[in-house]
């Protein structure tokens, strides 16, 4: 398959310098996957995917023009590139070209195939098997869900010289189980199956169905809030996104008025981009312009210390590439939230009064340059008295902005989770983290 | 037109109906694409590709199998149907509801939706002469605040379907859609910030760009937004008042708290990890929702819609679906599992992002029915409120009861007119609440373009959503401090 997929992007890259481009990258990506989903705590439908397909970046005379296409359809994807070629000279120059980087030998990043998960795809029925067995432990009414394997294979070529290959697979996982008036939801990415963690995940969302099944209301108002790893993640993948580079061009960050330096969040936050950290999907050894990746903090210890960037928007900022190269624009590969040293009994203690809150969704700004948001709550919220859980309450929204939910960041729990669904769309390792006075808001009517 | 690939879908057809299937679907399903971005009137890049494969789904052993490959030879999609019916048939043990389709009759027939302006007429140079353009009157157009940045981009694309079924099915479509979006931020930085994301989408040609005329209302509504900056003071938030609610939300409330809730797949709990369950139980049917004047109507035919489609991706005719009528729960939207199930006809709401997608009940072009009243007559009837425009921030919960829409622009309304601009009004209410509070609607109808999630892998599925100007009574308004 290595050599397969490395020859079909060298004759990519070679049509296309034949064709009278000046550069041409092209990822080749071969994925097999497989899904069994679950609704009313049988399986809804089993899908399963495969698909070989190359993406390809070209420039002419600093233009940027870019396609992608099946491999079984290398002829169209032909046609397209000339197309493009006869295209370039009605565009202007690109107010964002740079040329592609000399590559540079990445350092391979062992431990991203598992077999476990390779088998899964072929034959999933026990993994489903397990999740119905583990969620049926607690006292629920049903669950929802899903188990995600996949299989992905990469190779990239470029003009400039770099042919690399990766292969990985990896996991994503969550459930959702229903008790009474609660509802409680888990997740997990991971470059490995490990029954024992599909298990927990089922667990831990029945545990918190289960706890939250009689609820009551609670008036908005600002609260001490413990994010558990599900909201944090999913906070953590906007304001990270916001530190990619285009991103702060496109007027789409909270970053547009700082600089590398200034202090953005509470001392006690460091949250990193960890492509390096094989355990998580998104780890890789290379970029999309062959450069090695590296980790490297966005924010350490409340300072702004870098923004993310391909060479391309590193040339716009004066600033150079920090590995996080799409074909065109900067991407995040898998976030790491630094643990705190507070156990969850102490989080609890810390917070004296407030509410955890377990679940959230639709998190909508109304202005991405002030980061004003608000998300609702799903799933679990628990009410917490004199630093211990007294009740569960109904759903709420938090709406407040990023700048301030940063600042106010006050504690971080000592364990680490790694989340992965819907709505933490980049992997993300996370404590619960404690904040304090959230904004909260309900309906008046 | 040709139709490549007619072979390949009836192999599957043929194949899966051999390894025992009870029921199958396949599907080839292509999208050609091209978009080209700018940012402050500078091009970034163009981008052309093509998305296409084969999607089967099959009902093996009482569970619902799918398989999808962009290998496109009788052995690609042989296998697919092997992997489909395979590890449905694995499930089948755990399978309490084993899962059957209702009886339809199914269409059998070929449309296309024709460009007026065809893409491969309009040059590069006349989109990039565009881009400039509007940036060049954008920019400009004030001079206390400034315009930081204006991404825009247009994207073309053209979505070809090949359909079959074991039941008979057999369509064929071809539908073009344009769509130009942008995101504009206008700064002061010693006053502030506002930032409006939009799009416009639809089927057709290049003959929509004149019609969405961006250049004409961009560079007004930039002068609107500074002087929101400038001068909107704080909404009345102390007691209930009167709300003007405008169209644009108008749309996005339908589309969140009336075809959502009723899609009966969420009804029946089969996206409850993902967009989440309904409001709506299954014997709800009748049941008051809103005042005489909340009729919402979704309606996959109306001509150079975003949601255009003559038949659902299991083949069933499709008509528009009356959601809610005359403020009762009316109809849900089905596809054959759901229709089975409620024992009724399929509505033919099933649809499918592309060749990796399994088809699933979704809405297509979602509106509130007009009224009778004109824009004015609407505010002549408020004594004291507040009329809202247009909004950034919203979300509505995971049973589509409680939303919430941040306003952008908004104006007061005092005896019957608009006075000054008030700043981040916001609407918080119960889906009861909205339409049970409407007391009118003008004669206005808009429609806005949207890109709809939902799914498993998530699938975004073009959509239009609009409706008139509506006024609700007695509403309790917060404020995004």
């Amino acid at each position: 398959m290595k050599e397969q997929l490395l020859e079909i992007g060298k004759k990519v890259v070679e049509k296309a310098l034949s064709m009278g481009f000046d550069e041409a990258a092209v990822d080749v990506r071969s994925t097999d996957s497989l899904m069994v989903k679950f609704a009313n705590s049988e399986p809804s439908v089993i899908q399963n995917w495969g698909s070989t397909e190359i993406g390809v970046y070209v420039t002419k005379n600093q233009r940027i023009l870019g396609t992608s296409a099946p491999v079984s359809s290398l002829d169209d994807a032909y046609k397209i590139l000339s197309n493009l070629y006869t295209m370039h000279t009605q565009l202007p120059q690109s107010m964002l070209y740079a040329p592609l980087p000399e590559p540079k030998k990445p350092d391979p990043l062992p431990g991203l195939v598992d077999k476990h998960l390779i088998d899964a795809i072929n034959e999933p029925s026990n993994v489903s098997e397990a999740i119905v067995e583990a969620v049926n432990r607690y006292k629920i009414d049903s669950f929802a869900g899903m188990f995600q394997a996949t299989h992905e294979r990469r190779a990239l070529v470029n003009s400039k010289g770099a042919e690399l290959f990766e292969e990985g697979t990896f996991m994503k996982m969550y459930i959702r189980a229903f008790a009474g008036e609660g509802s409680g939801q888990w997740s997990l990415g991971s470059r490995k199956l490990k029954i024992k963690e599909v298990e927990h995940v089922a667990e831990t969302a029945a545990d918190f169905a289960f706890r939250s099944r009689v609820q009551e209301e609670v008036p908005p108002g600002r609260y001490n809030i413990l994010l558990s790893p599900m909201v944090a993640g999913n906070f953590f993948n906007y304001i990270a996104d916001m530190a990619l580079a285009h991103s702060v061009l496109m007027g789409s960050s909270i970053f547009m008025n700082s600089k590398p330096g200034d202090k953005v969040a509470a001392e006690k936050l460091t949250i990193e981009d960890t492509p390096r950290n094989a355990e998580l999907p998104g780890s890789t050894s290379f970029d999309d312009e062959g450069i090695p990746t590296y980790d490297k903090p966005i924010i350490e210890k409340g300072v702004l210390k870098t923004l993310l960037h391909n060479t391309k928007t590193a040339a716009k900022f004066g600033s150079q590439t920090t590995g996080n190269a799409g074909l065109i624009f900067p991407r995040l590969w898998s976030l790491t939230v630094h643990r705190g040293d507070y156990k969850f009994e102490e989080l609890l203690s810390e917070m004296k009064n407030g509410l955890i809150v377990t679940n959230n969704w639709y998190t909508r700004l109304q202005n991405y340059v002030e980061g004003i948001f608000s998300t609702i709550t799903r799933d679990a919220i628990f009410i917490v008295k004199n630093g211990e859980i007294v009740g569960a309450a109904k759903k709420m929204r938090i709406a407040d902005s990023f700048p301030r939910l940063l600042q106010n960041i006050i504690a971080l729990g000592d364990t680490q989770y790694d989340m992965y669904w819907w709505e933490v769309d980049t992997p993300t390792r996370t404590p619960y983290i404690l904040v304090k006075d959230l904004g909260t808001s309900k309906h008046t009517a | 037109m040709t139709w490549k690939y007619e072979d390949l879908v009836l192999l599957a057809v043929e194949k899966g109906s051999s390894l025992g299937a009870q029921y199958v679907e396949a599907r080839y399903h292509k999208h050609s694409r091209s978009s080209l971005a700018a940012r402050n009137g500078e091009i970034i890049g163009a981008e052309s590709s093509v998305s296409e494969g084969v999607a089967v789904r099959v009902i093996a052993g009482g569970a619902l199998g799918f398989a999808s490959t962009n290998v496109l030879t009788r052995e690609g999609v042989q296998d697919a149907v092997q992997k489909a019916v395979r590890k449905a048939q694995a499930h089948s043990k755990l399978m309490k509801n084993p899962v059957e389709y209702s009886h339809e009759r199914l269409g059998r027939a070929t449309y296309e939706v024709n460009e007026l302006v065809p893409f491969e007429n309009t040059s590069v140079e006349e989109k990039v002469s565009y881009i400039k353009d509007l940036w060049k009157q954008v920019s400009s157009s004030i001079s206390t605040a400034r315009v930081a940045t204006l991404t825009t981009w247009i994207g073309e694309s053209v979505e070809e379907k090949v359909i079959a079924n074991s039941d008979g099915a057999f369509i064929r479509s071809r539908i073009p859609r344009l769509s130009l979006g942008y995101n504009i931020v206008v700064t002061l930085p010693s006053k502030g910030t506002i930032q409006r994301f939009f799009s416009h989408a639809g089927s057709g040609g290049y003959e929509l760009l004149k019609k969405w005329n961006v250049i004409g209302y961009l560079p007004e509504d930039t002068r609107k937004f500074e002087q929101i900056i400038l001068e909107a003071k704080s909404p009345p938030t102390d007691k209930p008042v009167d709300v003007v609610v405008g169209s644009e939300i108008v749309g996005l409330m339908v589309h969140e708290s009336s075809g959502h809730p009723s899609e009966a797949d969420r009804i029946l709990g089969r996206e409850a990890a993902q967009a989440g369950k309904s409001f709506i139980k299954p014997n709800m049917i009748g049941e008051r929702i809103g005042s005489e004047y909340a009729t919402v109507i979704d309606d996959p035919t109306i001509p150079g819609s975003n949601g255009f489609y003559l038949y659902d991706d299991e083949g069933v005719p499709a008509r528009p679906r009356y959601l809610y009528k005359e403020g009762k729960i009316n109809e849900f939207l089905h596809n054959r599992w759901t229709a089975k199930v409620f024992g009724v006809s399929s509505n033919a709401a099933a649809r499918a992002m592309n060749y990796e997608s399994e088809p699933i009940i979704r809405m297509a072009n979602t509106y509130f029915k007009p009224g009778d009243h004109t824009f004015e007559e609407l505010v002549e009837g408020v004594k004291f409120g507040v009329y809202i425009k247009s909004y950034m921030e919203w979300n509505i919960d995971d049973e589509r009861w409680s939303q919430r829409y941040g306003g952008l622009e908004a104006y007061l309304i005092e005896n019957g007119e608009l006075r000054h601009l008030v700043k981040n009004p916001v609407l918080e209410l119960t889906t009861k609440t909205f339409y049970s509070s409407v007391d009118a609607a003008d004669k206005n109808l808009e429609f806005y373009a949207g890109t709809c999630g939902k799914g498993e892998p998530m699938q975004g599925v073009p959509v239009w959503f609009g409706g008139p100007n509506v006024r609700i009574r007695n509403v309790l308004l917060r404020v995004i401090a």
